[in-house]
């Protein structure tokens, strides 16, 4: 566990449909889809009265959190459902610490808190195997059409649904120190964490035909906002760190796309685990401004080489690439030897970079954009199709579909080839046990074997309908699990 | 939980390319498997992405 980064976590809103059927009412589906989980779960009793999600880390708090016209009208729509609120949001809590619920149109997996970065993979992982399971068996159903699952950012027409990833960090510093120093390695980390996509749906001079890096570049608008649904930043401003107030904040990045690769998803948070030990330790002292990140992030993600030139505050310029070098330079000098899977996180980052630089054809085994680049191109060579065919954008979808008989990513699986991180064993263990070293542990053990007695249940604690309370909130590290644990086991027989 | 470590396997790889030594050199576009990739590729609906509408999430 790190200590400067105690806890980490990935929030995944998938993509639904009902494939083949004309008119079908997405809100219904992923409601319903979220209902056929099997898992052992605490089901509706989500405690949104300790949400904070309108406090802005920059001081202030906002009224309302916006989202554009067509969405307003869709919700206007939504209040004339025969359901509650919360019979919409259908929140589950599942036994292995995560949160599985219909965000507004989409059902979200957001894993249990992890400590580390092959654990987070693993159980971002079990949120797909999780969300599958129940479209299976949904689609055991008598009804038209099939229930399809995408792990992916975009509709291709302008709507866009986010992966977000989460990092506990410390307060101690101002909130202004780590926004100047994580910028830059933000905008650029698509060089390998872009899942790619085929087109723009940008328009006028940010028009593009072709492969992007990144599917959520396009969204981006402005450094720093509170909003997720429109005006979405680099930085998310939020201010809810779902941990002790004046000791923590939670870093809540919705800028990223959603990984296929799990290669992919380890490199994103471990990379981004070590740039903020480095700013916490303030070992990160060389600052490279950029003029204008927003304009950068759309233009780097529209260059596979990594050698467009970013315009300095200074007037100099510097390329994506030369950026990533000189995040992992800091790195590697000052946070090597230190664990294996740092160390593994180091050396995978220069293999990336050094590969993408001299020979970009290797990425094509763990690269998410990189894997569609190559087999994309087979295509228009065997078709003879140019990257504007709408064919391809079917494609760039079907990659991300998550049926092991239809994915294009699932295909590549199972023929091989492509950079395997776990085995099925150890994703299934993710799906059905917490992490045994955070807070999620205890959650999970609640709702395994304290499920009739819980009242609500959030991130930061557990209420039972006999009043009592489990504080969660200042349980962060695996000492503090065991303490809670060792202090509340006679009052909870489960523990 | 305890998870087995994903290191063990990566140390049946290749060592990581010195980066000094490297420099540009052919392709190797052989990759197996790819050639039914592409066969599952044809089978995919050329207008699937036109039908896939989603309303916008956060």
């Amino acid at each position: 566990m790190s200590l400067r980064v105690p806890l980490l976590g990935i929030e995944t809103e998938y993509g639904i449909i009902r494939d083949d059927v004309d008119n079908y009412d997405v809100v219904e589906e992923s409601i319903r889809l979220v209902r056929c989980c099997e898992m052992k779960s605490e089901f509706g009793n989500w405690a949104y009265s300790r949400e904070r999600s309108h406090q802005d880390m920059r001081g202030f708090n906002v009224p309302s959190l916006a989202q554009d016209e067509e969405e307003d009208a869709f919700c206007v729509e939504d209040r004339k459902r025969p359901y509650s609120y919360w019979e919409m949001k259908s929140d589950r809590v599942l036994e292995n610490g995560a949160r599985f619920y219909n965000d507004h149109t989409h059902p979200e997996y957001s894993t249990p808190e992890c400590s580390s970065i092959f654990q987070l993979v693993a159980h971002d992982l079990a949120g797909e195997r999780i969300v599958f399971e129940c479209a299976r068996l949904r689609n055991l159903e008598d009804k038209p059409g099939r229930i399809c699952i995408f792990k992916n950012n975009t509709d291709y027409i302008g709507h866009s649904y986010g992966t977000h990833d989460n990092y506990l960090i410390s307060r101690r510093l101002p909130f202004e120190h780590w926004v100047e120093r994580l910028v830059p390695f933000l905008v650029t980390r698509q060089l390998y964490a872009g899942a790619g996509k085929v087109g723009s749906e940008l328009q006028g001079d940010n028009c593009f035909s072709g492969l992007q890096l990144a599917q959520r570049s396009d969204f981006i608008e402005t450094v720093l906002s509170i909003e997720t649904m429109t005006q979405r930043p680099i930085i998310n401003t939020r201010d809810e760190p779902h941990a002790t107030q004046d000791k923590y904040r939670r870093l809540h990045l919705i800028l990223g796309d959603a990984n296929m690769s799990p290669y992919a998803t380890a490199l994103k948070v471990g990379t981004t685990q070590l740039i903020l030990t480095l700013i916490d330790e303030d070992k990160l002292k060389l600052l490279v401004d950029l003029e204008n990140p927003v304009k950068d992030i759309k233009d780097i993600s529209r260059d596979q080489t990594g050698t467009i030139a970013l315009k300095r505050t200074n007037g100099k310029t510097i390329t994506s690439l030369e950026l990533q070098e000189f995040y992992l330079d800091a790195v590697d000098k000052n946070l090597s030897g230190q664990c294996k899977e740092w160390d593994w996180v180091i050396r995978e980052w220069a293999r990336t970079l050094d590969e993408l630089k001299h020979h970009p054809e290797k990425l094509a085994d763990r690269i998410d954009w990189a894997i569609k680049k190559d087999i994309f191109t087979r295509f228009i060579d065997s078709e003879g199709v140019s990257w504007d065919d709408p064919w391809l954008k079917s494609l760039d979808l079907e990659y991300h579909n998550l049926d092991p008989e239809r994915g294009l990513y699932r295909g590549l699986e199972q023929t091989g080839g492509i950079y395997s991180m776990f085995s099925e064993s150890e994703v299934q263990l993710a799906i059905k046990k917490p992490p045994e070293d955070t807070r999620a542990l205890i959650r999970g053990l609640a709702v395994t074997y304290g499920m009739d007695k819980i009242k609500n249940i959030h991130w930061t604690g557990i209420e039972f309908k006999d009043g009592n309370f489990i504080d969660l909130s200042q349980v962060v590290t695996s000492t503090d699990v065991e303490h809670l644990i060792n202090s509340k086991k006679e009052q909870f027989s489960w523990l | 939980m305890v998870m087995n470590d994903p290191l063990r396997r990566e140390e049946k790889k290749d060592p990581t390319p010195d980066r000094k030594e490297s420099g540009p050199s052919s392709p190797n576009v052989e990759r197996p498997g790819r050639d039914d990739i592409l066969k599952r590729m044809k089978r995919v609906d050329p207008k699937q992405s036109e039908n896939y509408k989603q309303r916008t999430g956060q």
